[in-house]
């Protein structure tokens, strides 16, 4: 397993907490602005990206 | 969701607007959260600690340069961390409180500092708040004056609250401190409520040390805080030891007997590093997050009925309401009684007021959007309306 895998997990946890302190911005209703709409779309694409690294690492 | 055995995931912030009045400030930044996620273990900021082994010496993770910025960012001269507020009065006790010493509190002061003096042997002598719930120089001095005559020596240390827990009321700590002074009685500041929340200068507040709470209001995980002192007080709180062992002749170097050592390690330190420069940027912005708590305020205020038990315009986010001729008359007929108003709040996405609470009780708007107060504000007149409670304009 190599660092880049280490560093992808953290890249990931990240992203994932990004999009969680935005749900706490947003409570209760969750209704975002354009400006969180486009940060939102901005983490979910990184972590799909890291995911993807993750997969191409880990299960090579 | 379970993140543990019989343990809920807690989502409490995510689903919910969290208005309690003692957690609005300790809610973590993201970077504290990220933090957490890389330094849960439990000695992770010892990695790279060599001599003089102490925690306020490592420089990696920045565990140095933080206490200097912390001791810079208050106006004091010296900083150590601590787990929570209270044992930063408990080291400043242990200090100068002997067994039979009578120490200034005030009948509004936490009861951490109470039981701080009770350990050390002092004896609590409180300063009376006015009727307004004010704790002022002139009461200080006239209680200065009785505790020497009772004892026959002055007060040998002052706590005072710069924001009580019990009003969220702003004190003249700096006129207090002139007082004080001038009986050579030092004084703790206990900003609990203030220090991460507003801006802190202790050096003009006159203060000898000055103790803030990381999990209450510096974005820190619990329990987490900080001790700043004066050059002149220094050497005497963060004495290190001289104790040694009779057999083994050991001795124990540079650690502090009243830090017992290293205090917060892992997440609780590295949580506070990483929330602390956005922390250094909120207390800048302290003005917007009062007008976010008018917004509340006002709302409240419309509710016929409810009257603001803290000093009014307020000057903190933190603040004591009366709805006993407003909520809770609601609450006797209800059937669901006196919870009926947390379950109102709750069915609105809000939360944090104690349950069955509809008499007096604490709200804080500290860190809310705009928007959030909004709601908050609307929630809470549409639930008076709701239940037949008459509201102005």
């Amino acid at each position: 397993m190599s660092k880049r895998s280490v560093d992808m997990i953290f890249q990931a946890m990240y992203s994932l907490t990004d999009l969680r302190v935005l749900l706490r911005e947003t409570a209760p209703s969750h209704a975002f602005d354009a400006g969180q709409r486009a940060q939102a779309q901005r983490l979910l694409e990184n972590l799909e990206r890291q995911v993807g690294s993750l997969k191409q690492e880990m299960l090579k | 969701m379970k993140c543990g055995n019989g343990i809920e995931a807690r989502q409490v912030d995510e689903i919910f607007i969290n208005i309690d009045p003692i957690q609005a400030g300790g809610r973590l930044t993201a970077d504290a959260m990220k933090a957490v996620v890389a330094y849960g273990d439990g000695y992770s900021v010892c990695d790279n600690c060599r001599k003089p082994n102490r925690l306020d010496f490592i420089s990696k993770p920045p565990i140095a340069e933080f206490h200097k910025d912390v001791a810079r960012w208050l106006n004091m001269d010296a900083v150590r961390t601590v787990p929570g507020a209270r044992r930063g009065f408990q080291a400043v006790a242990q200090t100068y409180v002997k067994k039979g010493d009578p120490v200034l509190l005030t009948t509004l002061s936490h009861y951490t500092e109470f039981l701080a003096v009770e350990e050390a042997g002092g004896v609590a002598r409180e300063i009376p708040a006015t009727e307004q719930k004010l704790v002022t120089p002139d009461a200080t001095a006239e209680k200065i004056e009785a505790v020497t005559k009772e004892f026959g020596r002055a007060p040998v240390l002052a706590f005072i609250d710069h924001v009580d827990y019990q009003y969220g009321n702003m004190h003249d700590v700096a006129g207090i401190a002139k007082v004080a002074h001038q009986y050579d009685v030092p004084l703790v500041y206990n900003g609990a409520y203030t220090v991460g929340i507003l801006p802190v200068d202790g050096k003009a507040s006159g203060a000898d040390f000055v103790v803030g709470s990381g999990h209450k209001s510096m974005a820190a995980p619990a329990p987490s805080g900080v001790l700043a002192v004066t050059a002149e007080r220094e050497k005497e709180v963060f004495r290190t030891t001289s104790i040694i062992g009779d057999v083994t002749k050991r001795k124990f170097g540079i650690k502090e007997p009243e830090m017992m050592g290293c205090t917060l390690m892992g997440v609780t330190l590295v949580g506070m590093m990483a929330s602390f420069p956005h922390v250094k940027e909120r207390v800048k912005r302290f003005d917007r997050e009062l007008a976010n708590h008018k917004i509340v305020m006002d709302a409240l205020l419309s509710i016929e009925g409810t009257t603001c038990l803290s000093e009014y315009p307020r000057k903190h986010t933190m603040t004591r309401i009366d709805t006993i001729k407003s909520f809770d008359t609601v609450a006797e007929s209800h059937k669901k009684r006196g919870y009926y108003l947390q379950s109102a709040l709750e069915e609105k996405g809000i939360t944090g007021v104690i349950p069955g609470a509809t008499k007096v009780w604490k709200f804080n708007t500290y860190g809310m959007t705009t928007k959030q107060a909004e709601h908050v504000g609307r929630s809470f007149v549409e639930i008076a309306r709701e239940n037949g409670i008459a509201v102005k304009g």
